[in-house]
């Protein structure tokens, strides 16, 4: 590859146009301060939804102490890319996490969300904060089954009108009707399952990439006719949280941006939100410094692979992947997959299983740059790779110029 | 005589199934399992790249996810060996496979426990118990996850295993952190799963012992039998296992009798009603998953509950959780033996190969997990994946039942043949795909 051709790669991929400028200004972090603090204080007045357990005695009894909390706290508001001075009142808006009515529904998926979710990983913390959520309604974790289960819904639905959040999980199959799945004892659509539940939902949430844009389910030939939540529901807030499976942080971070602001998080075009989307893999990728000096792992286990190089060639698609994975990481942050020397698949990207899947070096995937050349290797790759780069920047460049008509649905939320 | 018909909703497993019960004078006399959920998977599959399939199966299950993946790298492995490619992993690269197996299916078993057996069991006996179940299954299977994705990444979804071995490259911290966490989790289940210690516990190889088991396992094993319940749910009393593991080797078990098996008689085919498959093996079905372990294994303890119980619930609930004692001990092992120094991947990049048609089989959580994969010019021609819930719970086949229908039929009511279902560890996505 030519010197020059090198730089330029260089140059894009580390170019700060890929980030989110997380700067608003001191005027609008001090009203934004202060709204939260009235937020917050009409919150207490109301009363815990049920009977979980109170946060802190909870934190207490799992031998947790204060001071992780606060690490927590000041982790989480960093992540969601509010200053250090909010700390606090994201310390309290977790305690008050059972303030805020969570439905959760399970569609056309492979329950892989609710297992990282609510099962499985997620920083100790974030997970005892599950606990105590206020999740009104879960169809796994439901005590409940059968027909009792689905009048639990119900009333949760009814009782919480224009308040719940919605998450939802999974694609919905439009095809055959919708009969390709059905729920409860009246084998009710997915679809129309959906309707229902988002009706009266103050938000709906996607959760993974199924939920966001048909994930897996919806790859060709798309058998099921499976699309994602944003392709049925209308006018109402969505938010996206893909990535197969999604992070438990950021489903955390959302609920608790609600909980903080009475707001829905900052999206980009995809209605992802910003905190969580905004940057790419690559831009805080623990491999990076290799990619700058070109180190690459050649072959699986070679001598690249055992000093950590970067996986560029191996495939990876950090590159062209926003998601924050290379910071908070997976499974309360012991590792994240390009720890352990597999490239990023690009889970988080729309079409990802038609575009990204590919086991093998992203110069052979299907990522067609503008100008019809699909790359060979890396040394060839000079325009091919720069315009599929610059698909990314150029998705996030519209992000940018749609954020203003997102905000504003931000507000009814 | 009355017949009546009704519909029971079976949720808190992934998905959802729903259970058309028959009943005639008070007793169940049939059930129909339905699936009211199709994806395509296989579908999907056809015509894309032949190593597409390692991240795309996974997908399939939230739930065994891994093992998916381990039985899709094996079919592509064995594919290019039947087209003359000789391909040898690396002892570091099969244990470190089969380590992180033995942690999926640790947490697969530990969720089972306390968040279905032990609530259900509780509701069904009416027992008012405050404890907080699912924070123990969180707890255990959040650690055990955790060993296992310091070698693959994530979990779930992970796609660490490629062919020739695995993309890891882990280090004596690694290990050190890996064990420190299987060391927490022994530690936890002699406490509160089993009450006693764990050495012991597996020297138990007696019915008459099991009196020394404490700890929730403990109890839940003392209210099936103080309530009449241990010998319910019994089946064929015919097992089979297809893949070799930690926990045993292959064979099918046939009223105590082991003999060996071919994967080349397993046969697929469409049930009306329900969009998932029914299969057997020559023409019969077969149970698969711990207890067909335990018993093509011989081991003894499961063989002494067998003598007593057959193939009654009491036998299949401690068979699947026996196995987390005896993974937790050999996952241990693993690590200790684990030669850093040997290569972590043995095939060459340009080794590739365009043709050639592999099969890839798993002892997964539930049981025996089959991938086959035909590619022709580089592209998937066909790709069958055959789940061990197929096996359990299909409708059944000529003038025999389904094994999980066999278990049902008999009970004296819809709770009890729910629970009896549920020892199955049913698992909707992975039936239909
Ligand atoms: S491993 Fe991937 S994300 Fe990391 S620097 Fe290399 S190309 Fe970028
Ligand atoms: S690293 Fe890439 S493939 Fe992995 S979870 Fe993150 S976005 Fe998805």
């Amino acid at each position: 590859m030519g010197m020059d051709k090198q730089e330029s790669v260089k140059k894009l991929f580390t170019a700060q146009s890929a980030k989110v400028d997380t700067n608003r200004g001191d005027a609008y972090y001090e009203a934004l301060y202060v709204k939260c603090q009235e937020r917050l204080d009409a919150l207490k007045k109301l009363r815990p939804l049920n009977n979980r357990r109170d946060f802190l005695s909870t934190i207490e009894d799992e031998g947790l102490e204060r001071r992780d909390f606060l690490k927590w706290a000041s982790a989480t508001t960093a992540m969601l890319m509010l200053p250090a001075s909010f700390t606090p009142l994201v310390a309290e808006a977790a305690t008050l996490m059972n303030r805020v009515p969570v439905i959760w529904i399970e569609l056309s998926d492979c329950a892989g969300n609710s297992e990282a979710l609510l099962r499985s990983d997620g920083p100790k913390i974030d997970e005892i904060i599950l606990d105590i959520i206020s999740l009104e309604f879960h169809e796994t974790l439901q005590a409940a089954s059968g027909h009792q289960a689905e009048k639990q819904m119900e009333e949760a639905m009814e009782h919480f009108k224009g308040k719940y959040l919605l998450f939802v999980e999974g694609a919905i199959p439009l095809g055959m009707n919708g009969q390709f799945g059905t729920i409860g004892a009246k084998a009710e659509t997915f679809v129309d399952h959906l309707h229902r539940a988002a009706e009266g939902a103050a938000a709906v949430v996607a959760v993974g990439s199924c939920a966001t844009y048909g994930g897996i389910p919806a790859a060709a030939p798309n058998p099921t006719d499976a699309v994602g939540v944003m392709d049925v529901v209308k006018g109402k807030p969505i938010i996206n949280i893909p990535a197969c499976p999604a992070n438990p942080s950021n489903m955390v971070g959302v609920i608790l941006h609600f909980v903080l602001t009475g707001q829905i998080p900052e999206l980009d075009s995809l209605l992802r939100p910003k905190f969580a989307f905004g940057y790419r893999i690559h831009d805080n990728c623990e491999r990076r410094a290799h990619f700058d000096a070109g180190e690459y792992v050649e072959e699986w286990g070679d001598e690249g692979a055992k000093n950590n190089f970067c996986l560029y060639k191996m495939g990876c698609k950090g590159p062209m992947t926003f998601n924050n994975c290379s910071i908070i990481r997976y499974n309360e942050g012991v590792n994240w997959p390009i720890g352990v020397g597999r490239g990023c698949i690009g889970c988080s990207e729309p079409d990802f299983w038609d575009k990204y899947a590919y086991e093998r070096p992203m110069a052979n995937a299907n990522i067609k740059a503008p100008t019809g050349g699909v790359e060979k290797t890396v040394d060839q790759f000079g325009l091919g790779l720069l315009t599929a780069a610059g698909i990314g920047i150029g998705i996030h460049a519209a992000a940018s110029a749609i954020a203003g008509k997102k905000e504003n649905q931000k507000e009814e939320a | 005589m009355k017949k009546i018909k009704i519909k029971e909703l079976i949720e808190k497993i992934e998905g959802e199934a729903e259970l058309d019960f028959t009943i005639e004078d008070g007793r169940i006399e049939d059930v129909k399992i339905n699936f009211g959920f199709y994806r395509g998977i296989e579908e999907i599959l056809q015509g894309r790249d032949a190593w597409d399939a390692l991240v795309i199966t996974p997908r399939v299950c939230g739930i065994c996810n891994h093992a998916h993946l381990i039985a899709a790298v094996r079919a592509i492995e064995d594919g290019y060996q039947n087209a003359g490619i000789n391909l040898l992993l690396s002892e570091k690269a099969k244990k470190i496979r089969s380590f992180t197996l033995a942690c999926e299916l640790i947490q697969n078993h530990m969720k089972w426990f306390y968040m279905t057996i032990v609530p259900q069991l509780e509701a069904y006996l009416q027992i008012d118990n405050r404890q907080n179940h699912a924070l123990k299954a969180t707890y255990l299977s959040s650690t055990v996850t955790k060993a296992l994705a310091i070698f693959a990444g994530q979990w779930p979804h992970s796609s660490y295993a490629i062919p020739g071995g695995v993309s890891c490259d882990p280090t004596h911290l690694d290990l050190m952190q890996a064990e420190a966490l299987i060391d927490e989790c022994i530690r936890f289940v002699e406490q509160v799963l089993i009450g006693m210690d764990m050495a012991q516990y597996l020297d138990i190889s007696s019915v008459s012992q099991l009196h020394e088991v404490g700890g929730d396992l403990g109890r839940l094993m003392h209210l099936i039998g103080s309530s009449g319940m241990a010998t319910l749910g019994q089946s064929y009393d015919r097992f089979i296992v297809f893949g070799e593991s930690l926990l045993s080797s292959s064979g099918k078990s046939i009223a105590t009798a082991v003999s060996k098996v071919d994967p080349r008689y397993v046969q697929e085919s469409a049930q009306d009603e329900s969009m998932a498959k029914a299969v057997t093996y020559k023409k019969r079905l077969y149970e698969t998953g711990p207890l067909a372990r335990g018993m093509v294994a011989k081991r003894p303890i499961i063989k002494s509950l067998h003598k007593r119980y057959k193939d009654a619930l009491l036998t299949r609930i401690f068979a699947r959780m026996h196995e987390v004692s005896l993974l937790l001990t050999e996952s241990k092992r693993l690590l200790r033996e684990l030669d850093l120094n040997e290569p972590s991947c043995t095939l060459d990049i340009d080794t590739r190969c365009a043709d050639f048609e592999g099969t890839g089989i798993v002892e997964a959580a539930r049981g025996s997990l089959i991938h086959q994969t035909e590619v022709s010019g580089g592209l998937i021609h066909r790709y069958e994946i055959i789940t061990p819930t197929q096996w359990n719970l299909s409708h059944g086949s000529g003038d025999e039942h389904g094994i999980a229908v066999e278990a049902m039929i008999g009970s004296k009511s819809i709770q009890e043949a729910t629970f009896i279902f549920r020892t199955f560890d049913v698992c909707s996505v992975c039936t239909t795909q």
